[in-house]
């Protein structure tokens, strides 16, 4: 038999163990959304690259796309975790989201294209820092690489800008979706 | 109190039972995956979940993901129903001596 101090060491162990599973899944499941959203947003740049004018369709289409893809996916893994729901929250919270940035960036703010891509490419960076403060540093570290990245083609990259984009923040979230499998 | 489970108290397997429990009910874990989650060696993981696939605590379950071979680890029910019991008298024994 083993003393009380054992015992609590060996719950601890396991305490340990079960938070690695845990985040380990987290990340799982959130690279799959991860590198989802990055392939979209690669493709909405380039569009918009190629169609200028088309920008607020390409990004509506865009996001209803990955919305539809992102709450499919979303059930399709509460079912195999057994708990057959439809994923409501995070619906929720994702058009909270949303329907804040419209209001930020359309009815407050008269943003200019180049404005309006970064604003959204940031505010949805915040999001993510945020994610990381509950379920792990992976996502901060996408947030700040991300942010980091914007910014500088915000100032920097002139009339390649959309380009740059494209690779900062779509490829940013899909070699950022990447590495989180790998942790 | 009751004896404590040997299978399952040695410290690797505890942290190899911990994590598959950690799991839904027939979700396994690829065995690269539970030797980063457990910080086991490769010799030493295959050994210890040998052991708990003798016990019939575990289901290891190989097959070609291309050419590649993958071994994936699952708790059986019986594995979940020892590691509770484990964890149940781990804490009866805190419990005792006035602890947490």
């Amino acid at each position: 038999m083993i003393d009380s101090q054992q015992a609590s060491a060996a719950l601890d162990d396991i305490n340990d163990v079960v938070q690695r599973v845990r985040q380990s899944r987290i990340y799982q499941i959130a690279s799959l959304i991860v590198v989802m959203w990055g392939v979209l947003v690669f493709a909405a740049y380039i569009a918009i690259y190629i169609w200028p004018r088309q920008g607020y369709m390409i990004w509506t289409i865009i996001n209803l796309l990955g919305l539809v893809i992102s709450v499919t996916m979303g059930v399709f893994i509460n079912r195999r975790s057994g708990t057959p729901r439809f994923p409501i929250r995070a619906l929720t919270t994702f058009l909270l989201i949303v329907a804040f940035g419209v209001f930020c960036s359309v009815v407050l703010g008269h943003f200019g294209s180049r404005q309006m891509t970064v604003f959204w490419a940031l505010y949805g960076m915040l999001f993510y820092a945020i994610a990381g403060l509950w379920f792990g540093y992976a996502f901060i570290v996408i947030a700040m690489c991300t942010t980091a990245l914007t910014l500088i083609g915000y100032y920097y990259a002139g009339a390649a800008f959309l380009l740059w984009m494209a690779v900062a923040h779509g490829g940013g979230l899909i070699v950022g979706g990447l590495w989180m499998r790998r942790i | 109190m009751a004896e404590l489970d040997d299978i399952i108290h040695q410290p690797l397997r505890l942290r190899i039972m911990a994590a598959l429990n950690a799991l839904p009910s027939g979700v396994g874990l690829e065995f690269a995956k539970l030797k980063k989650l457990t910080g086991a060696t490769d010799g030493n993981l295959g050994a210890h979940i040998e052991t708990l696939s003798k016990a019939g605590y575990v289901a290891v379950e190989k097959a070609f993901v291309g050419k590649k071979p993958q071994t994936t680890v699952t708790a059986t029910a019986a594995g979940r129903g020892a590691f509770a019991r484990h964890v149940a008298l781990l804490q009866e024994i805190i419990a005792a001596a006035g602890g947490r």
